[in-house]
């Protein structure tokens, strides 16, 4: 039998010394894998979740660019990192035409607080968009590792069926476990390719259907600022407690607690009042933000037409004329709807006064 | 009240290139056996497919008793379902066009995702599964910009007419068009007078003033052999439409039920518009010249349709009773063509619109004379109505072929 080959030293890896790409795996279009091995034999230690910073010698100057570790500490001989070329990038960009195994890039890192070594007994949601994949993979690989598969609820959204990155290990991970469930949302299908996960945007009932027990699990969601916005405003009108709920933006990963950015979300207050006038009806209500607008018509006298009450049919789309409210509907209206100014008025809050033609 | 046989019977006595009998234009039982032999089962067309550009966008038909719904869905395709609420059958969608972002039933608000699958539906109890109560599909195919609906299960062959589509129409690039005017009429006449009076224009100089600035009442203009035999005219056109690159020449199915050709209009008119000029600025699709005639287009039992170079109208007949007929009619403009200043309504539409009441008028005195106890078949003219006969031969061995299926050859 031939030794290994190469042994592997006692000392983690040190952002001092260069890091080898050792293989380049293409996961979808224009998305792939580059995994790195330290030269010296050092490994790799970090926690699920993190993101490492690389220094990219792209035509014009290097630049630095942080990514999230897709692999898992748990197989620390090597690091690897997940790359979706978004459009207009020049560091991802260059890596997916020019990194090739065999080169050497300087790297820093790793480091991030959006990290989470699942415990057992403790339940997961994660929820995350296109290349937001990668930390929360990174968590799920450490669980299944672990031994003790914890009980996690995996939510992706994706453009089309063929962008969902890592489908096959996941599902592979899946079809062993049950502590692993896992529920894709595609915008498309592919031509000719059955789907028979989710389509459409994620929304409410989308997530109550993937986890009915969503308020008791740990949220962990990743992916663009507006997605992480659409999952936040879901959680807070369901009433969920954000205390345990940590994000990461692929865009932008933090480095610590202070560079966390404040998430200033809008979340009707109860002690604030609001007030809605009925103009149409010559009614002029008192509420709190935690009114509907539906609501306040009723208890007014008034009734708008509705069915679901909670934003998913559209029965109850009225004309807003003025004023602000916060609206978290579940694709009972149109953009171009609420660009004109309509509003559905079971789940709009009034946010202070606002007039509506009613 | 004719049944099965009597039907037969009555298509078997029928004299050679003669009009059918009055039953078989007037008897609600010929319209009940048109309605399940003919129209719930051949490929029937419906809307073009910038009736419904955006998302949530639908249009509704009905065929015989089943309402219809296509709706475009999020991902873009096209679909069609029964307009019919899979809770106590409400029909769904009321309206002939509608947008909305999910399609909800106006009765108890059950609310149906744009695919047709049942999203949500209140206070069903934990037993209810949405999932065994999506609407239920219709087929539908769209080629060169058109759609088209067959209810059946098993519907028939269509990639040959698509393929054709594909290839005559999408030089009009129906698809990047508009509607910019729609009409819906009723014609107090069977449905059968109304695709007769069509497929001839025997009747053209005698009742559309206004057609004939434009159009030949020729035969020699409509009825064509084959690719390479036509009259003069025509084959001239199609020599110039060939080096253009342009699919002009005859094709058609072997029992007539469709038929493709482009043919020049009189003294080079551009367009069906009272100066013969054309009534719209902007080209439709890779048209090169303004006056590159018509493509005609009929599918039986369904439609008839012009493409011009500067728009297109597309006709849609259903029929409503035994003497009552709906004619649907869209003109069709470049989509980015703005109205007042790329065209002006009234000249783009007023002939077809004059044209249509004529033909409204001519088919409902054709239906009242039928009515009469003293009518009885006459010939049709070799010369000028070999489109008629083309329609009632193609109607007559339909309805053979699906009440009294000939035994199947053994192959030999
Ligand atoms: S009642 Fe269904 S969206 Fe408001
Ligand atoms: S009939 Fe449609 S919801 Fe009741
Ligand atoms: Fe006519």
């Amino acid at each position: 039998m031939a030794s290994p080959a190469k042994a592997f030293g006692e000392a983690p890896w040190k952002d001092s010394e260069l890091l080898e790409c050792a293989m380049v795996v293409p996961e979808t279009t224009d998305t792939a894998t580059f995994t790195f091995r330290a030269p010296s034999g050092a490994w790799f230690d970090y926690k699920p979740g993190q993101f490492i910073t690389l220094d990219l010698p792209v035509p014009g100057g290097n630049v630095q660019r942080t990514y999230t570790i897709s692999s898992s500490p748990s197989r620390p001989l090597s690091i690897s990192v997940t790359i979706k070329a978004q459009p207009g990038s020049t560091g991802g960009r260059w890596m997916l035409d020019h990194l090739k195994p065999g080169m050497q890039i300087k790297a820093y890192g790793p480091s991030g607080i959006f990290h989470n070594q699942c415990q057992t007994g403790k339940k997961y949601l994660f929820i995350s968009a296109g290349s937001g994949i990668t930390p929360v993979m990174s968590m799920t690989t450490w669980a299944w590792d672990s031994g003790e598969m914890p009980d996690i609820v995996f939510v992706h959204a994706a453009r089309t069926p063929s962008d969902l990155i890592f489908r096959q290990r996941l599902e592979g991970m899946a079809d062993r476990v049950p502590g692993l469930q896992l529920h894709f949302t595609v915008e498309q299908q592919d031509p000719f390719q059955s789907w028979h996960g989710y389509r459409g945007r994620l929304n409410q009932i989308m997530l109550g259907i993937m986890a009915s027990d969503y308020l008791e699990r740990e949220v962990y969601c990743c992916g663009p600022e507006p997605f992480m916005q659409a999952v936040r405003d879901m959680l807070v009108a369901l009433g969920y407690d954000m205390e345990n709920y940590h994000q990461e933006s692929f865009g932008a990963p933090v480095r610590t607690e202070a560079e966390a950015p404040v998430l200033d979300d809008v979340v009707p207050d109860e002690s604030v009042s609001a007030e809605i006038v009925f103009a149409a009806s010559g009614i002029t209500a008192k509420c709190n933000e935690t009114d509907t607008v539906l609501a306040v018509a009723r208890a007014n006298g008034l009734n708008i037409p509705s069915g679901c009450t909670f934003g998913l049919c559209g029965t109850c789309k009225i004309k807003k004329n003025s004023g602000e409210v916060h609206m978290v509907h579940n694709g009972g209206i149109s953009d171009e709807d609420i660009e004109d100014g309509y509003i559905l008025a079971c789940c709009s809050h009034p946010m202070g006064a606002i007039s509506v033609e009613v | 009240m004719l049944n099965t046989a009597e039907i037969l019977s009555q298509i078997a006595a029928r004299p050679k290139n003669f009009s059918l009998s009055h039953d078989l234009y007037c008897d609600p039982g010929v319209y009940q056996t048109d309605l399940e032999e003919i129209w719930y089962k051949e490929w029937i067309f419906a809307i073009p497919t910038c009736d419904i550009p955006k998302t949530g966008n639908h249009a509704t038909l009905q065929v015989g008793d089943y309402p219809i719904v296509i709706v475009r869905g999020g991902d873009g395709v096209i679909r069609a379902f029964h307009n019919v609420c899979r809770h106590r059958g409400q029909r769904l969608c009321p309206k002939q066009n509608g947008s909305s972002p999910k399609l909800v039933c106006p009765y108890h608000q059950w609310t149906y995702d744009l695919d047709g699958k049942l999203l949500f539906a209140r206070d069903m109890g934990a037993d209810f599964d949405p999932s065994k109560f999506s609407l239920k599909p219709v087929h539908v195919r769209t080629n060169g910009g058109l759609v088209y609906i067959c209810l059946a299960d098993n519907p028939p062959e269509f990639d040959r007419f698509g393929g054709f589509l594909d290839d005559y129409v999408s030089v009009s690039d129906v698809t990047n068009s508009k509607v910019a005017f729609s009409s819906t009429i009723i014609e107090q006449g069977n449905w059968k007078l109304v695709i007769e009076n069509n497929r001839e224009c025997y009747h053209c100089g005698g009742s559309h003033p206004s057609l004939c600035r434009s159009y030949s009442d020729n035969p020699l203009m409509t009825v064509m052999e084959g690719p390479n035999a036509a009259s003069p005219e025509i084959l001239e056109h199609w020599a110039r439409c060939d080096a253009a690159g342009i699919p002009s020449r005859f094709v058609n199915q072997d029992d007539m039920q469709w038929r493709f050709a482009r043919v020049p209009l009189l003294n080079n008119a551009e367009s069906f518009t009272m100066s013969t000029k054309s009534a719209v600025n902007k080209l439709m699709g890779r048209m090169p010249w303004k006056d590159a005639g018509s493509l005609m287009l009929y599918h039986f039992p369904s439609s008839w349709n012009h493409f011009l170079p500067d728009h297109a109208i597309v006709f849609r007949l259903l029929p409503i009773s035994p003497t009552q007929t709906e004619v649907t009619s869209k003109w069709l403009v470049h989509k980015d063509a703005v109205e007042g200043t790329d065209y002006d309504l009234q000249k783009l539409t007023e002939v077809w619109i004059n044209t249509n009441d004529e033909d409204r008028r001519v088919v409902e005195e054709n239906q009242k004379g039928i009515l009469s106890p003293a009518y009885e078949p006459g010939p049709y003219s070799p010369h000028q109505e070999e489109g008629v006969i083309h329609f009632v031969d193609w109607y007559c061995r339909k309805i053979q072929d699906r009440l009294a299926p000939r035994p199947a050859m053994a192959a030999e």
